[in-house]
């Protein structure tokens, strides 16, 4: 679910740079005012390379193939770091697997990084008090909140010269395919956050 | 003055000439040339085929207003015959908000595919890139923490 280039007009493009760049700042800031971000560098760059290699699964969903998305497990696991390791995923699978534009960058960042923040936020909340239940959530939610903010970007940037209601049509059952991986996903968090409390409970979240 | 065989006889010659080209006045007709086409085929990196999607193309003379408009089939393909204009042909072919650019340059008899839209590559490819963002990231966080002193992530 990444947008590539040329699909949106050049102003949203520029909108969605001005956008993930005062993203980013916002979480450096909080990042900055942690007492000891640089001990977290490990688990980001971890989950880093585990969010960029995670769009290479594909899963066939006919008629569409769908690929994990991993915002809330980045969210729930990283907080506001989530923030700058998914913009720099973002950028290498743009430029190593063509998986989105370079253009459309600063749009792909906030469909990501929000959801990422929804989960983090939402982990923060309930997360001690009902784990799993909240770690399903959190993973669910992201995905669904990532295909809102998608599907609202493909309209709003829709060009006069594009048959909207096929469109439309196209990106319904885009959505509806995408369903199944918003439960997918709620599982892998719940359940890899069962693991590390088990195994290795240092990596687990500090919320 | 005609004896009256004779008018009679010019009287159905008139009507046997005019008679076939009254039947021929609704007639189809083809007429065949050959032309140089441009054929596409549009798929995601999974193989799947981008079936059903829009197509729109832009003439080198006028690249921002749609030279042409079209569908792919069932198998992701579609194919069109650019006028003579030559330059730099633009094909988009979006879906769901997912799509790619191809561009042809078009020159005489010659048409040149300039940049394949998909950076593809093999599962080793792949594969290799991954391991290689992987290494580096982690092993770019094992240096700063060992700058600070720290001998392990787990410190």
């Amino acid at each position: 679910m990444h947008l590539p280039d040329g699909i949106v007009p050049v102003e949203m493009a520029l909108a969605g740079y001005g956008a993930s760049a005062a993203l980013a700042a916002l979480a450096l800031a909080r990042v900055k005012a942690l007492p000891d971000p640089q001990a977290e560098i490990p688990r980001v760059a971890m989950l880093t390379t585990v969010f960029f290699a995670a769009s290479l699964v594909a899963v066939p969903v006919p008629p569409v193939s769908v690929h994990l998305m991993l915002g809330g497990l980045m969210g729930v696991m990283l907080g506001w770091f989530s923030v700058p390791a998914i913009l720099v995923g973002l950028f290498l699978q743009a430029v190593l697997f063509g998986h989105g534009g370079i253009t459309t960058l600063g749009l792909n960042g906030m469909i990501f990084c929000l959801p990422a923040l929804m989960a983090f936020g939402l982990w923060q909340l309930a997360g001690r008090r009902w784990p799993d239940l909240v770690a399903l959530a959190a993973g669910s939610g992201a995905v669904l909140m990532a295909l809102a903010i998608f599907a609202a970007i493909v309209l709003v940037g829709l060009p006069v010269v594009v048959d909207a209601g096929a469109e439309r049509v196209a990106l319904s059952i885009f959505l509806i395919a995408h369903l199944p991986l918003a439960m997918a996903e709620g599982v892998i968090v719940m359940t890899l956050l069962r693991v590390l409390r088990r195994v290795e409970p240092r990596l687990l979240p500090h919320g | 003055m005609f004896p009256r065989p004779r008018l009679a006889g010019i009287t159905f010659a008139i009507a046997g000439l005019l008679a076939p080209s009254a039947a021929f006045s609704h007639a189809a007709l083809i007429e065949a040339e050959t032309a140089q086409a441009i054929r596409l085929h549009a798929y995601y990196d999974t193989g799947t085929p981008m079936a059903d999607a829009q197509v729109i193309i832009y003439a080198p003379d006028r690249p921002a207003v749609p030279w042409g408009q079209g569908n792919t089939d069932s198998e992701g393909r579609f194919t069109f015959i650019p006028d003579t204009v030559e330059g730099r042909w633009s094909v988009q072919v979006r879906q769901a908000g997912h799509g790619a650019m191809a561009h042809i340059e078009l020159h005489g008899e010659t048409a040149t595919v300039l940049a394949p839209t998909v950076a593809a590559g093999s599962w080793v490819q792949r594969a290799v890139m991954v391991a290689l963002v992987a290494w580096g990231a982690l092993g770019t966080a094992l240096f700063v923490l060992r700058r600070k002193g720290r001998p392990d992530a787990s410190a």
